[in-house]
């Protein structure tokens, strides 16, 4: 009986082997396909992506927006990245944009504008925050988030509900500006 | 590492009996209560044990929301131990996440908790104690330090899809495929698999039917002596008539079909010696011989 069944099982067998070769065979070209997509768009082509990419290519065309000051385009990108699943992907994605926005504030705040920059530092501390959630041993995103909190206090009252920042905040941001002004005449 | 804090509430637990007599203990255990910096987690574990039939109060029960600007509860699980020796025993497992950005060493508290317990009618409060830890900052008042006093860390650069792990799939996946391929060729006789010495019932089932495709007298004559040949392959000699008896000593597998072999035999000594294929063709009808081929070469593949 067990000789009778060897036929049939080998024929099942090579039938899943060759559906499962074909499968990695397809994953492989379409991962090949969107890898040189990201390196396209790493060597700085303005590449459109589709919100059904996969989270890496959607993360390099993030990346190349977060580092050319197009924050408003990058914005969605991170929430597709975040319902893609992909933990470390959506990390870096908080993290990078929550940087661009950083950036942007401290070259307002250098130029001393302030009003546009409290609202990025808010922005920024979020997406630090949201990194950190994921992965609570990120070293680089607890540093630059002390560093965006020592620009804009966190306030008890504020971080309950509040959407308005009280002016206080705006006055209280020079005082914790430590290095800021720097040869200011 | 653990530190045990549950000295006080024992305290209160004994002044007040009449209160919180069905509260057998609540002790919680914490790491190490120094050293926290911005992001991290920290894990506290109460244990709790009930006099039955109390219950812990699923409603009592954090859930996972931010408790004050700097510190969010990020998950809280509770184990279920049944009773043992007449106390209900609870885990109660709790995640935080500190977010405060301290200029220096500072004391922070996690607040304690105020669960509860009821037997169906009577609520008794479990007050499970705070928790306090220095949370230490990750930079200098006033930068020191050479370059700019608010260099960020840099960005995490795009990395592409791995590919090793779809790639290794693939070679596995084909190797297997190749694998089963080839044991499905021996088993069946494909290729150079058929035209083994050891089978050659296989070679000899095809030139059978291939032979009787053609319906004249001399196929049906080449059709038993490729069958002959696969006999005298099969037992390493010549096989005649005579022969049959030892031949089904040697390979007893094959004595299943005895009554069929000695037809053959008889239909080819017609055909072969007596010049009479009709007669031999009424012996064993082609039809026959085929499904007799078909069943030497099961036989002969161990698939019978």
């Amino acid at each position: 009986m067990r000789r009778r069944l060897a036929v049939p099982l080998i024929l099942l067998v090579l039938g899943a082997s060759l559906a499962a070769a074909l499968y990695f065979a397809v994953r492989l070209g379409l991962d090949r396909r969107d890898n040189a997509l990201i390196a396209s768009i790493t060597a700085g082509h303005d590449l459109a992506t589709d919100p059904a990419d996969p989270a890496a290519l959607l993360f390099a065309r993030l990346h190349f927006l977060a580092t050319r000051d197009r924050l408003d385009e990058a914005q969605p990108l991170v929430q597709q990245i975040a319902a893609a699943g992909d933990r470390s992907v959506a990390v870096a994605a908080f993290y990078d944009l929550a940087n661009a926005r950083l950036r942007a504030a401290i070259a307002h705040l250098e130029a001393n504008r302030i009003d546009p920059a409290i609202p990025l530092v808010r922005l920024a501390k979020e997406g630090y925050r949201r990194a950190l959630t994921l992965d609570p041993g990120f070293w680089d995103a607890k540093y630059n988030l002390d560093i965006a909190m020592r620009l804009v206090r966190d306030f008890p009252q504020l971080d309950t509900e509040g959407e308005e920042i009280p002016p206080e905040a705006a006055k209280r941001l020079w005082t914790d500006l430590p290095g800021v002004p720097k040869g200011l005449p | 590492m653990r530190t045990r804090l549950a000295a006080a509430l024992l305290l209160a637990t004994l002044a007040t009996p009449p209160a919180q007599a069905q509260v057998r203990s609540v002790e919680l255990y914490a790491p190490r209560p120094f050293g926290y910096v911005i992001g991290d987690a920290i894990a506290l574990t109460v244990e709790i044990a009930l006099d039955p039939p109390f219950v812990l109060d699923a409603a009592s029960l954090p859930r996972p929301r931010a408790l004050d600007y700097w510190l969010d509860l990020r998950e809280a699980r509770l184990t279920d131990h049944g009773v043992s020796a007449g106390t209900h025993r609870y885990t109660l497992d709790l995640v935080y996440q500190t977010l405060y950005a301290p200029l220096e060493p500072k004391r922070l508290a996690i607040p304690g908790l105020a669960l509860a317990a009821t037997d169906g009618g009577r609520r008794v409060a479990i007050d499970v104690p705070a928790w306090s830890f220095l949370s230490s900052p990750l930079r200098e008042i006033v930068s020191t330090g050479a370059g700019a006093p608010m260099a960020l860390r840099p960005d995490i650069e795009p990395r592409p899809i791995a590919t090793a792990g779809a790639l290794r799939g693939l070679v596995a996946s084909t190797l297997a495929a190749l694998a089963a391929l080839a044991l499905l060729a021996w088993r069946m006789g494909w290729g150079p698999f058929g035209r083994r010495q050891r089978r050659p019932f296989a070679g000899a089932s095809r030139t059978v039917r291939a032979a009787l495709h053609a319906s004249s007298s001399s196929a049906y004559r080449a059709a038993l002596l490729a069958l002959h040949r696969a006999f005298d392959a099969t037992a390493g000699k010549r096989v005649l008539a005579e022969d049959l008896p030892a031949f089904f000593e040697a390979h007893p597998a094959f004595r299943a079909t005895e009554t069929e072999v000695c037809r053959l035999f008889d239909a080819s000594r017609r055909a072969f010696f007596g010049e009479d294929a009709a007669g031999a063709q009424g012996e064993l009808p082609a039809p026959d011989l085929v499904a007799l081929a078909r069943r030497l070469r099961a036989i002969e593949r161990g698939t019978a």
